[in-house]
């Protein structure tokens, strides 16, 4: 079969860079001997060369469909080889010059082949597809976080400016003008709200939509009482939703 | 120089990614053109005569450069040797526009030209090297910087 020969031992000692370069002894085909010879990975290619001065290569081996695996060998230490899977296949024996010499060739040429390439490609690229589609998705997101934290901080304050002093309506013990106890029912509706409050715990995500919002033609007017006795805990449930909120806003600003 | 023929004919017998009848012309003068059975197989480009399992050659696609030389020709020429030219008659523009551009991806060094492109971006965005996870960022088929002097000739 013919091969573009000069066009391959061009590829050799052209100028991109080499994969991995330096001695090895390799078993000959004919004559059993190991002879020294200096190896030029590139790609999935293994070019040997009688020196290292060497213009023109005195072999290749293409790695494509096989597999290197280490080898007992009678007169070398640190013996490899490479096989190929197809019937009467050659079998190359190599052997390095010692233990770290070995493993670093060994590791390299089972990384040779052009599909290991090819799955490593497949992989980075569908990582950078992933890793853009969260960029795109992340920074809709925050845009919209940002655009619900202005509200809410709109209406917290609102809520802070409303309740002044100690409230002293219809609940038992204070402290600090806050009550613990549940309230007693409230004409505006609050207790559902209040019952919302109770079951909108920690760790909700995305945040439950405070009641306010739930009101009609954006009024801002807060459909909790001052004396709500549950207002210490609507109050530092809104103050932690506002805090994360202004965390992730800020972290948002950092980026874009 | 040697090559493991054995090997590499068993390797034209895989799939392919792409194959098709096309009319062939080697870069000697003097060569004319005829029907072969083209099959790309990783960064080989195989040819058969039409009615045979082996092929006749192999070329390797690598520091080569594909151009449209017509409507439905397309030449690959290799850089040591620029104007010896194979031509590939195609059956039609559409299918010599797919062949070009499956023969300039067949490449090694265009995948890895690939690789590094991504890896560099995604680390740009993250922070992070990608291939850390499979214990290869450090090997220099990957490197982004590989850089090495030619050697001295």
């Amino acid at each position: 079969m013919k091969l573009n020969e000069r066009s391959v031992a061009h590829y050799a000692t052209c100028n991109s860079p080499p994969d991995k370069t330096g001695f090895l002894f390799k078993k000959g085909e004919r004559n059993t001997a190991y002879h020294r010879r200096w190896f030029i990975l590139k790609g999935n290619m293994l070019f040997y060369f009688e020196e290292k001065e060497s213009r023109e290569p005195v072999g290749v081996i293409v790695l494509e469909g096989c597999t290197v695996e280490l080898c007992e060998s009678e007169s070398e230490e640190f013996a490899f080889a490479i096989k190929f899977d197809c019937v009467k296949a050659k079998v190359y024996k190599m052997a390095a010059e010692n233990q770290a010499a070995m493993e670093s060739w060994v590791k390299a040429l089972s990384r040779a082949s052009f599909d290991y390439m090819r799955l490593v490609v497949k992989e980075l690229e569908r990582q950078l597809e992933e890793v853009q589609e969260e960029a795109r998705s992340s920074q809709a997101k925050s845009m919209l976080k940002k655009h619900q934290l202005q509200l809410q901080g709109a209406t917290f304050s609102l809520q802070n400016a409303t309740i002044t002093g100690p409230s002293q309506e219809g609940v038992s013990s204070r402290e600090n003008g806050v009550s613990w106890s549940k309230p007693p029912s409230v004409p505006n509706g609050v207790r559902d709200t209040q019952g919302d409050c109770s079951e909108r715990g920690d760790g909700v995500r995305p945040p439950p939509v405070p009641p306010r919002r739930k009101t009609n033609g954006g009024s801002l007017e807060s459909p909790v009482s001052p004396g709500t006795g549950c207002f210490s805990k609507l109050h530092d449930w809104y103050g932690k939703e506002v805090a994360e909120l202004r965390i992730e806003w800020l972290q948002s600003q950092i980026h874009w | 120089m040697r090559f493991n023929e054995k090997e590499l004919v068993f390797l034209s017998r895989q799939p392919s990614e792409r194959a098709a009848e096309l009319g062939m012309r080697g870069p000697k003068k003097g060569d004319v053109v005829k029907r072969r059975l083209v099959k790309l197989i990783v960064n080989f480009l195989f040819y058969f005569r039409t009615d045979e399992d082996e092929p006749i050659g192999a070329l390797l696609l690598e520091q080569c450069r594909v151009e449209r030389e017509d409507d439905h020709v397309f030449s690959i020429a290799f850089l040591d040797e620029a104007e010896r030219k194979y031509l590939f008659e195609c059956g039609s523009q559409e299918q010599c526009v797919e062949w070009i551009d499956a023969v300039v991806k067949a490449s090694y060094e265009f995948m890895r030209k690939n690789l590094i492109y991504y890896r560099t971006e995604i680390h740009r965005l993250t922070g992070k090297d990608p291939l850390e996870q499979y214990g290869i960022s450090d090997e220099t088929r990957f490197r982004v910087n590989s850089g090495l002097p030619p050697p001295p000739t």
